[in-house]
């Protein structure tokens, strides 16, 4: 039959590609993805792209992040140049009582082996010399970085094309059917037919979770970005809130804010983004902004990836995430190892669907 | 036109850069900015808009009136982050990644 494939992964951002990537270096043949738009038109191509582990607590959860940030390197080995930095990351703080908590993060790392340095003023100032003076201290993490997502999402689509695996853009699921140990996947341009399903749509999780009667408690979070004109490098450290990109334009914003699926970027972010910006590096005052965006996170209800396989639904796997460009490289991997080995060289029990019944 | 004539002028791309994404699916000026930087600089896509729906247009047959602008964002011209601060150090929708952190028991959780 006309459109039947082995595995057909729904969603093309980070983590649909990621899997797609990741399956198609161990079997060549039968694999589609689908995206309701183009890949990155959506929250993969609106995001500052941190590569962070720093603060994700606990620590079972940092472990995920640590080792998916360490598939890195080799990562862009394999793909090519994605723009990929280990700079290492630093939070700062201005008020003394945020020593206490930096300092109990640190703590709780070390039992993992993650290492978190609390430095001093002193020390955050010979770090990265542009932070603002009145700094009282910073946490520091090496392992912390962060990558092009543009280059990334592009090499991860170009290699697994390159491995066999065939994409089908603007292209949006409207239904999908079990039916005789197959799903069936009902789009705007034709239906198709698998055997292995994978559920990556992101901010729309729940959407295509419902088309299966499956509850995938996905919310939006907005977060919102300004851009600078490129800028002589000054930035060492992928900071808080802060990142400088390799053609020198400088990223900044951290801001959450609940508003379903409306992007728009707003006056008051953009303007406490501003404050936070030059608070945290007083020189950026005579930068200019040449453009704001913003991002739609996909944040599960508890704030933990959903990953795995369905109970009561063979062959069909989740996978649903915020940090999803961090977490990438390993989501793929381990997907993939699910897939095809029926299970994962590291555990994923803490983040299986099974913990919303 | 010529494949290497200079479509993007602020971030230097060229036709055939522009027609090698198109060629991969790209449809809207905002998949090719995504993917090549066209229109991500300075001057957010005023030079470059019409030329490049010139080659979406040339290579897939589009009409051009059915090919979507690009996104307008903030600021429409360059301005300086101390004309949009307003100095004030309490935030609320902006966040640390230290604020997120949650205590428990006076342990990280």
């Amino acid at each position: 039959m006309d459109g039947k494939y082995e595995t057909i992964i729904i969603g093309g951002g980070v983590v649909g590609n990621g899997i797609a990537y990741h399956l198609s270096e161990r079997y060549k043949e039968g694999v589609l993805v689908l995206d309701k738009k183009y890949p990155l038109s959506g929250t993969s191509g609106s995001t500052q792209a941190w590569v962070w582990v720093h603060n994700k607590t606990p620590s079972w959860y940092a472990e995920l992040n640590y080792y998916s940030a360490e598939l890195y390197p080799y990562l862009s080995k394999k793909i090519g140049d994605v723009e990929y930095k280990r700079t290492g990351g630093l939070s700062p703080f201005f008020q003394e009582k945020d020593k206490e908590k930096a300092l109990y993060l640190a703590e709780s790392y070390e039992k993992i082996g993650i290492k978190i340095k609390v430095l001093s003023k002193e020390e955050v100032l010979v770090k990265e010399q542009c932070i603002n003076p009145k700094v009282v201290g910073a946490t520091y993490s090496s392992i912390d970085g962060n990558v092009n997502p543009f280059r990334l999402i592009d090499r991860y689509m170009r290699s697994a094309k390159k491995n066999n695996v065939e994409y089908s853009t603007y292209n949006k699921v409207t239904d999908i059917k079990k039916q005789d140990g197959q799903y069936i996947i009902v789009s705007d341009k034709k239906n198709y037919m698998c055997k292995n399903l994978i559920l990556a749509g992101g901010t729309w999780s729940n959407e295509l979770g419902n088309m299966l009667g499956i509850n995938i408690p996905i919310y939006q979070l907005r977060g919102q970005i300004l851009v600078s004109e490129p800028l002589k490098p000054f930035l060492r450290h992928t900071v808080s809130g802060l990142r400088q990109a390799n053609n020198g334009e400088v990223l900044m914003g951290y801001s959450m804010e609940k508003k379903g699926f409306n992007r728009s970027t707003t006056l008051d972010v953009i303007q406490e983004t501003a404050n936070m910006a030059v608070h945290y590096v007083p020189s950026l005052r005579k930068a200019k902004i040449v453009r704001a965006f913003s991002g739609i996170r996909a944040m599960p209800e508890d704030g933990f990836p959903i990953l795995g396989t369905v109970p009561g639904f063979e062959n069909l796997y989740v996978a649903a995430t915020h940090s999803g460009v961090t977490l990438s490289p390993l989501i793929g991997t381990l997907i993939t190892e699910l897939i095809l080995d029926g299970e994962t060289s590291f555990p994923i029990d803490n983040y299986s669907i099974s913990r919303f019944n | 036109m010529d494949k290497t004539k200079i479509i993007c002028r602020c971030e230097e791309i060229s036709y055939e850069e522009i027609e090698e994404v198109v060629g991969h699916g790209a449809k809207t000026f905002d998949d090719i900015k995504r993917l090549t930087r066209c229109g991500m600089g300075p001057c957010q896509a005023k030079t470059c808009t019409n030329l490049v729906a010139m080659v979406i247009h040339e290579q897939t047959g589009t009409p051009l009136s059915e090919i979507p602008l690009p996104r307008i964002r903030m600021p429409l011209s360059p301005i300086k982050l101390e004309t949009l601060a307003t100095n004030s150090t309490t935030f609320s929708t902006v966040k640390s990644v230290l604020d997120e952190l949650e205590l428990e028991e006076g342990r990280v959780k």
